[in-house]
């Protein structure tokens, strides 16, 4: 932190001896690509972590004080608890990043400097700020409790704040080497930053990011509550773990299956951006990078729904549902088979003809989306029938009104999914620009089932009659291995999704205005780029557990820290998240 | 004995992404490899040479596979066979070179009937072509089916010229209000043409993003001479009127430009 804050002040005067300086430096025995390669994503994993998992964390302490609840309350403290482990492993490999973009790629780092300096300090600011809110917010969870909760929540909102502006200001730099705005051909800044910062890539950046790093933290922490579960002693800790490990995995579900939407609107953008540049993402020599992510995708949703098949085995009078699992089966899979099927995602002519010539240059591509995008959307609506069918398994209903109840619940998801496919299909026999309009009927298809659903089945289940308690803990081992496959995974998702974003780039710094004249100008095919982004991979896991047991939070038994007892989620308890 | 929670989980972590791993390097790999510089300035090079590395450029600096194929239909851009045949009677009184020349420097400047105006400008970044480059480039084009006649001289001076000069854009010196008012008055556009919040006839094509889908340079053009710069796609040909240069001031023309332009 300190010598982050040094480096951060002795920068103007390193920017004008950086004249004289070489243009790169060769970084000892791996060479300094790979060296900021690892350093950078290594940073982003933690740094996407104590950003999304406060997130969550304040609103389950709020739900906690709302509610009155203790368990959740001890959960939201788990979850901060982690997330300061990581803080100061974050910012020392923020540092090391600093170091080896001024050590060893000065001529460029100059040029960020010359656009970006006056965000430096706002940086630098943030991260203080946020460092001193988190700590509060963490040390002073006892202090700040009962009537004075609010000024606890508050810093735990005020501390997102500070996280969700250090990211926006972070992605400024990244996306303007993507898509460069605000400066003319040399490179030089034309009038304010803010034009700079507010290129064609950043909001949608910030939108994917802000969201993936909710699924992230998500899956980190629900595979550390399986680490705890599948280690654990008691049964009362593993009852507590299973429900830990269920929370994490239900937020990083919910953030999921919004994540396609934001992606779709990040690829437009890069369209808009360049054509060329979306084209070699798609089409070009990046085009096999899609299907490795569709693959990737396609293990997070099967994953997610057999966790919760899983899950329902804990559940007494879960039996009546399980029979839905073949069909939800059938659907993933099929829809996982349309998402990864190599059609590659480019404009053909005829397409071009049919979208009206130069007019919807950009949409184009979102049209040819038409078969993957209703598979994807059926694969969001199966996840989220096994959700309900989860949450219901050991309830009856006893309002009067429950058969109508189901059978409109019924008819939406039916409706919902009616809609998707027929949209699906009636996409290839209209023309493109039609067609593109269709992919927001999908969506809104969905999105209202997904709102009709629970606004019935909120009442309907309240004071449900019950067919047995969840017997937290009794879930089977393996479904905390499926919790640490979402974690590994969607790590290595993000790694190859950083691949993606910085190799698009191709032999550029900064596309369009500044080359990679560097002995690295290459971009690795894909193979090499899958060794390097496990290896790094690996390196954060093995950093993650060094820390968490470093700060003790491996200790068996002792889930508590100062004085927060654990509360008992007895194997027998009716809580319902 | 027992394993150690740790190293099973350790292992099965290790299992995963080995194996995403193992699937990432079974599938086809490519790099991307960067451009190098070619300069045949000065210096002696015979036509055959010049195709070969003009040929290189296609398929590696020039990235033109991105979208066009030499004898395959169906991509996002022409067929380039034949290319060399065909450019001397694309457009009346311009010979294939120097059709081929203005293809690739400004290629909004005609428009290949039904393709999209995406092309991007082959000297400037990023594919940056140099001057002998495109020099080159132009020599294979021509070879496909025609004669190679270009020599360096047909290049102009000015390609390949800008990586570290002048800015590109195009400062009108219009007022884009009064061109709003021209738009909807004396120019008429908006009996056939939206514009942002303004018209709605669906004759011609909306113009609301005019300036992002367009270069200031085609639009210029376009206004004094429609049947010129190409039709655009599923409208009619010989609708939009030929006399605006006639009947409109050079103030009220440039004002009229400068409006378009805010059009993003
Ligand atoms: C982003 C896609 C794209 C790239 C990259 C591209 N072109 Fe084009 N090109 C087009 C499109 C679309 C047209 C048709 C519209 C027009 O005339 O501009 C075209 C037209 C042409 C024409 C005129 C064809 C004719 O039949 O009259 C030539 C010649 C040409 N391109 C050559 C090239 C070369 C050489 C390169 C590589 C340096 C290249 N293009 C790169 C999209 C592209
Ligand atoms: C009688 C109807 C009509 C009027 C009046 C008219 N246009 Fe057009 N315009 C068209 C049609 C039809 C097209 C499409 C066919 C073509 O490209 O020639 C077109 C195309 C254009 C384009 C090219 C759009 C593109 O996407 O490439 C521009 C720019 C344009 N018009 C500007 C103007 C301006 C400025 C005026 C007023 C000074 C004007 N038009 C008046 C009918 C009209
Ligand atoms: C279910 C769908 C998707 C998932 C789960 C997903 C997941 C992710 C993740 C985890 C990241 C890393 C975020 C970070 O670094 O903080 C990412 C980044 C990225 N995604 Fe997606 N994505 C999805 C859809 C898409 C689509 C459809 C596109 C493009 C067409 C896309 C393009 C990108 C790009 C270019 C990046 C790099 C930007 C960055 O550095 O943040 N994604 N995605």
């Amino acid at each position: 932190m300190v010598a982050l804050l040094t480096l951060l002040s002795a920068l103007p005067a390193l920017a004008q001896d950086a004249a004289k300086e070489p243009a790169y430096r060769a970084f000892p025995l791996i060479g300094s690509r790979l060296a900021v390669w690892a350093i950078a994503q290594l940073h982003l994993n933690f740094a996407a972590f104590i950003l999304g998992v406060p997130i969550f964390a304040v609103i389950i302490e709020i739900i906690g004080w709302r509610t009155g609840d203790a368990q959740y309350d001890w959960l939201s403290h788990e979850f901060v608890k982690l997330t300061f482990a990581a803080f100061s492993t974050t910012a020392l490999l923020g540092a090391l990043l600093l170091f080896l973009f001024i050590g060893y790629y000065p001529k460029f780092w100059t040029y960020m400097t010359s656009i970006f300096f006056p965000t430096y300090g706002v940086y630098a600011a943030l991260f203080f700020a946020e460092t001193f809110t988190v700590y509060i917010w963490y040390y002073g969870w006892d202090w700040l409790s009962g009537s004075r909760k609010w000024i606890h929540v508050s810093l735990g909102v005020l501390s997102n704040v500070f996280g969700t502006a250090i990211l926006l200001v972070a992605n400024s730099w990244v996306t303007f080497m993507i898509s460069p705005a605000g400066v003319d051909e040399s490179g030089a800044l034309k009038g304010s930053v803010w034009a700079a910062i507010n290129n064609f890539t950043w909001m949608p950046i910030n939108i994917h990011r802000l969201i993936a790093n909710i699924v992230f933290g998500g899956t980190i922490a629900a595979a550390y509550a399986a680490f705890r579960f599948l280690g654990a002693k008691t049964d009362e800790e593993r009852a507590r773990y299973d429900w830990m490990g269920y929370i994490g995995n239900f937020v990083a579900l919910s953030a999921f299956i919004v994540l396609p939407f934001a992606g779709y609107y990040l690829g437009r953008e890069i369209y808009a951006f360049n054509q060329t540049m979306g084209i070699t993402m798609m089409g070009g020599f990046m085009s096999w990078l899609w299907i490795i992510q569709a693959i990737l995708i396609g293990v997070l949703f099967m994953g997610s729904n057999y966790y919760l098949w899983l899950g329902m085995e804990r559940i007494p009078g879960s039996e009546r549902y399980r029979r839905y699992v073949p069909m939800l089966i059938g659907i993933l899979a099929f829809g996982f088979m349309v998402w990864a099927t190599p059609r590659s995602m480019v404009i053909t002519l005829d397409e071009a003809r049919a979208m009206g010539g130069t007019h919807h240059p950009v949409l184009g591509f979102l049209g040819v989306m038409s078969a993957k995008n209703t598979a994807v959307n059926m694969m969001i609506l199966t996840t989220f029938l096994s959700f309900v069918l989860y949450r219901r398994a050991n309830k009856v209903s006893t309002k009067p009104w429950v058969g109508t109840g189901m059978a409109i619940q019924w008819a939406a998801l039916g409706l919902a999914a009616a809609v998707v496919i027929f949209f699906g299909v009636y996409g290839y026999f209209v023309e493109s620009l039609v067609r593109i309009g269709f992919s927001v009927y999908q969506v809104l298809a969905v999105l209202g089932a997904i709102f009709v659903v629970m606004a019935i089945d909120i009442p309907m289940f309240k004071g449900a009659r019950s067919t047995g308690a969840i017997r937290w803990g009794t879930i089977a081992p393996r479904s905390q291995y499926v919790l640490i496959l979402l974690a590994v995974t969607f790590t290595w998702l993000m790694g190859l999704m950083g691949f993606a974003r910085s190799g698009i780039r191709q032999h550029w710094h900064v596309y369009g205005i500044m080359r990679d004249n560097s002995v690295d100008a290459v971009t690795p095919a894909i193979g090499y780029a899958a060794n390097m982004i496990t290896v790094v991979t690996i390196a954060f896991f093995a950093l993650v557990l060094f820390i968490f047991w470093l700060g003790g939070l491996g200790e068996k038994g002792r889930a508590e820290a100062h004085g927060h007892a654990a509360p008992v989620i007895a194997g027998g308890s009716d809580r319902r998240p | 004995m027992r394993l150690p929670v740790a190293v099973k989980v350790g292992a099965f972590a290790l299992v995963v992404m080995g194996t995403y791993t193992y699937y990432a390097n079974s599938i086809p790999q490519i790099q991307s490899k960067p451009p190098a510089e070619l300069s045949l300035e000065g210096g002696n090079v015979t036509p055959a040479q010049l195709v070969k590395a003009g040929e290189e450029i296609f398929h590696t600096k020039g990235t033109c596979e991105i979208c066009h194929r030499i004898g395959q239909k169906g991509t996002r851009a022409p067929d380039l066979a034949g290319i060399g045949a065909r450019a001397g009677k694309t457009k009346p009184g311009m010979s294939a070179k120097q059709y081929i020349i203005e293809s690739l420097l400004q290629p909004g400047a005609y428009l290949v009937e039904g393709y999209p105006n995406i092309m991007p400008q082959v000297d400037k970044p990023p594919i940056a072509l140099n001057r002998s480059e495109v020099w080159a480039l132009t020599a294979f084009l021509e070879s496909q089916g025609g004669n190679v006649d270009v020599t360096l001289d047909d290049i102009p001076k000015t390609a390949g010229a800008t990586a570290g000069g002048a800015p590109a854009e195009i400062k009108i010196p219009g007022d884009p209000k009064a061109g709003e008012v021209v738009f909807s008055t004396k120019g008429a556009c908006i009996a056939c043409h939206k514009a942002g919040k303004i018209g709605a006839s669906p004759v011609g094509p909306d113009l609301s993003q005019i300036a992002k889908i367009q270069t200031p340079d085609y639009i210029m053009k376009k206004i004094l001479d429609p049947a010129g710069s190409g039709t655009v796609a599923g409208f009619p040909k010989g609708v939009m009127p030929p006399m605006f240069g006639q009947t409109l001031t050079a103030k009220e023309y440039v004002d009229l430009v400068a409006f378009l332009l805010t059009l993003k």
